[in-house]
């Protein structure tokens, strides 16, 4: 290949995280003009090389080289200056303004001195990137009332205004329909015959390798291998980004679930836009997985069941009897306990203590004098349980919980449902952002749990997860079962197949 | 490196000192005020004078009590004074005809009416607490002069004084007030289910909801507390005036505010700290009394509640960034 066609050389870059290698001796290259796909699963180290490019973190260690020449990127202001501009799944528009405003934003065209904005020139200018693109928005419109996909192409619209040689694009088409896809690639196209090179993530290997012209698959912050995307196929990507899968810290694969005592039942299940005709069963002491990418309706599903956001139709039985779950009181009484997958935003408690975070749920049945007072010896006895259980570490109970780690404010996460005698455990992502150790002893917990007949609906976008530790994986694309796979018939390559939408036999 | 731990020393000190002034702060700040003051008086340390300083406080330390746990809850209720004013006049209009234990009853509930409407209006509206409240003061003042034609109205049925100047065991009956509710106020933020669900509120209002807690209900009642607290001064300030007052309690609310958030209650909801509020009254009945004796007149009393409560919130501010810092550096606090 050319030496002079290169745009951007990566030399042996490092970063590491405190206890965690986010990213080992990475080399990579982009070509002018190139659209290169970035592969890998969640936690492989797309997301940290990414954001050394656009100089959210600085690297370790490693070289980073733009048009031959060597360049630090030390923060956000030195990306933009080396032309780097990088799409986040999160746009940084300003809503409230126009489209052209947006543009411009900070180096608005001025006329008289530079008193006043031309607001004529900036709008004509807005248009004229726009129509380079291809993109027909009205530049005086406000983004607020723009769609997700608009605001994506005015986000591009803005890096390519300040003339971005290199346009990195983190999973781009999560949020869009198939038509916005379409255009989309068009534009990815334009911005390619234009000379300007891009690096493209996606879970979506169909798209990897509609667009792309070089394929690079991460794992475990490694780099695996670069591909020519049409001298290699999906199998062999897919393979490349599962590899050999660390199982030390998995238990025992035991069969637990007799099968036989259905203790919840979902028929017929939608929600307008999330999900339609879904239909499945949990079964006494089972540890059921949930599997899709964004998008899949899992996260709407499972708030729905749980009463904290509504349902178009369907009927939910509990235990054979039919119920209905209209707030997440209902399905706390009944024996259904959920931890969010946003921790921060909907599982702590930030002012409250370690002990008053884990008894909220129950603390009223912890009451003396008609339910009035409450009996603190009962509740410390309700933590000091569930400590033991969970091996929650802690300096006092009566620490706030902001204080612990992220795997001990988990486990009082989850503790907190424990102690109201739940039936059913509803867990998403339990394992995001908290270290390897504590992640296996999540793990201990939640197969602790299924032996002791609780029943454990796990969603997970951790693939190894769902494989050792559940008894069949329900599989969801785009608001529809798409698969089940039970312990026997199941491996990654399966599931992430399955999870793309690529119809699979099994 | 040398600039960093330069850096760290100065944050760990910070920290340290603002979790010392979390503890004994307003503490410190009475002392000194004491001092001053008998320097400054020989009348100080007598009994009246500081029972006098005390019933002075009670009035912005017992709705501060509400306030504190409108706060806690994540919200706020500007409508204190107004509802002050609308117990005053209800009082004095149904004492002749209902005797004066059923008009004390009535004239609470009325007001508690208000703050169940402030409740709705936040909670199953989405109104902003800010506003709501702040109309609602606009509203039942307006309420309070229309009532009264804007007249005051006086009130001939002098054993009623009782309440506002009488004294039980040689202690003003404000001050037991204050004791009792004080007692139950503080019970009920972290003795009982309702005070943690408060707290929890106001930690993060989508995790309890998850948790399966009320939120409605209880920031519901969180305001009709609040206005529990207003009309009970409401009930002491015209027992003493003897006279229902349309424009009571002018910028009280503020007053409220600066003791609440001067007692250590974090504006950032969660946390609550009754006791600070008790004593951050005194402090603030300690600088009225301060202003008098120097003999200035009452908008230097205006001025001076304004700088506390800049002081306050600094303070306030502070120990957010700071304690933000610390945890994120782990320093032990």
């Amino acid at each position: 290949m050319n030496e002079n066609n290169v745009f951007l050389q990566i030399d042996k870059l490092t970063k590491n995280f405190p206890g965690v290698k986010a990213l080992s001796d990475v080399d990579f290259t982009v070509n002018k003009g190139e659209v290169h796909a970035l592969v890998g699963e969640n936690g492989a180290g797309k997301s940290t090389l990414i954001k050394m490019l656009g100089g959210v973190y600085r690297p370790d260690s490693g070289d980073i080289y733009l048009d031959g020449k060597k360049v630090t990127i030390a923060n956000t202001r030195q990306a933009k200056s080396n032309k780097i501009a990088v799409i986040y799944q999160e746009f940084y528009l300003i809503p409230d303004l126009s489209v052209a405003e947006n543009i411009f934003v900070g180096r608005e065209p001025r006329i008289l001195g530079k008193t006043f904005i031309n607001w004529r020139k900036m709008n004509s200018d807005a248009k004229k990137i726009l129509d380079r693109l291809g993109i027909d928005i009205d530049c005086k419109r406000f983004v607020l009332d723009l769609s997700v996909a608009e605001r994506q192409m005015v986000e591009i619209a803005k890096a390519l205004s300040v003339d971005a040689r290199l346009f990195i694009m983190d999973e781009p088409t999560e949020s869009l329909t198939e038509k916005e896809v379409v255009k989309l690639f068009e534009i990815i196209d334009e911005l390619k015959r234009q000379g300007v090179s891009i690096i493209y993530i996606s879970h979506r290997l169909e798209e990897a390798f509609k667009l792309s012209d070089r394929i690079t698959v991460l794992r475990d912050g490694k780099k695996i291998g670069t591909k020519i995307t049409r001298e290699t196929n999906e199998e062999e990507i897919v393979s490349m980004m599962v590899g050999k899968i660390v199982k030390e810290y998995f238990a025992e694969k035991t069969i637990r679930a007799d099968g036989k005592e259905v203790v919840l039942e979902v028929k017929d299940y939608n929600i307008a836009d999330d999900v339609s005709d879904i239909n499945f069963k949990l079964y006494k002491g089972e540890i059921l997985g949930f599997a899709g990418v964004l998008g899949s309706g899992i996260h709407p599903l499972l708030r729905s069941i749980y009463g904290i956001s509504p349902r178009t139709s369907g009927d939910i039985y509990f235990e054979n009897k039919k119920v209905d779950i209209k707030n997440s009181r209902d399905a706390i009484d009944l024996g259904i306990g959920y931890v969010t997958e946003d921790r921060k935003n909907e599982g702590l408690l930030y002012d409250m203590s370690i002990l008053h975070n884990l008894t909220i749920i129950i603390i009223k049945t912890l009451t003396f004098f008609k339910g009035l007072f409450i009996r603190s010896k009962n509740e410390i006895k309700v933590f000091n349980n569930i400590s033991k259980v969970l091996d929650i570490k802690y300096a006092s109970i009566h620490q706030r919980i902001v204080y612990l780690s992220g795997g001990n404010q988990q486990k009082v996460v989850i503790g907190r449902t424990l102690v109201s005698d739940c039936k059913i455990l509803i867990l998403l992502e339990p394992t995001r952002g908290i270290d390897v150790g504590a992640k296996a002893e999540i793990h201990r917990i939640m197969i602790d749990l299924a032996k002791k007949g609780i029943s454990i609906i796990l969603s997970s976008s951790e693939l190894p997860e769902l494989v050792n530790l559940t008894d069949r994986t329900i599989v969801f694309y785009k608001g529809k079962i798409t698969a089940e796979f039970n312990r026997e018939n199941m491996d990654e390559e399966k599931l992430v197949a399955a999870q793309i939408g690529q119809n699979i036999n099994n | 490196m040398e600039r960093d731990h330069h850096y760290a020393i100065r944050e760990y000190t910070m920290v340290k000192f603002l979790k010392l002034y979390e503890k004994i702060g307003i503490f410190i700040l009475i002392i000194l005020g004491s001092v001053f003051l008998a320097i400054a008086s020989p009348n100080f340390f007598r009994a009246d004078t500081i029972f006098s300083i005390i019933t002075q406080g009670t009035y912005g330390g017992i709705v501060a009590f509400g306030m504190v746990l409108a706060i806690t809850s994540g919200g706020f209720d500007l409508s204190v004074d107004a509802v002050v004013a609308l117990t005053s006049v209800i009082l004095a209009m149904t004492i002749p005809d209902l005797g004066i234990p059923l008009a004390i009853i009535l004239s609470i509930l009325f007001s508690c009416v208000v703050g169940f409407i402030n409740g709705v209006l936040i909670t199953k509206f989405g109104v902003n607490p800010l506003i709501t409240t702040l109309s609602m003061a606009t509203i039942v003042r307006g309420v309070a002069f229309l009532i009264t034609r804007g007249r005051q109205i006086p009130i001939s049925q002098s054993e009623f004084m009782f309440i506002g100047t009488g004294k039980l065991w040689g202690i003003p009956v404000p001050i037991i007030i204050m004791v009792v509710l004080f007692i139950i106020f503080y019970l009920l933020l972290y003795q009982t289910s309702l005070g943690r669900y408060i707290s929890a509120v106001g930690s993060n209002e989508s995790a309890s909801a998850i948790s399966g807690l009320n939120v409605t209900f209880i920031k519901i009642m969180v305001y009709v507390l609040v206005a529990f607290t207003a009309s009970i001064v409401g009930v002491i300030r015209t027992s003493q005036a003897l006279i229902g007052i349309p424009s009571m309690a002018p910028g009280f609310t503020l007053t409220v505010l600066t003791i609440t958030i001067l007692g250590g209650t974090s504006l950032s909801g969660g946390r609550g700290n009754l006791i600070g509020a008790v004593f951050a009254g005194i402090f603030i009945s300690m600088i009225y009394y301060g202003l008098n004796l120097i003999g200035v007149q009452y908008f230097y009393q205006m001025l001076a509640v304004g700088l506390v409560l800049i002081f306050a919130l600094f303070i306030d501010g502070l120990r957010g960034r700071y304690l933000e810092v610390a945890r994120i550096r782990g320093i032990k606090v």
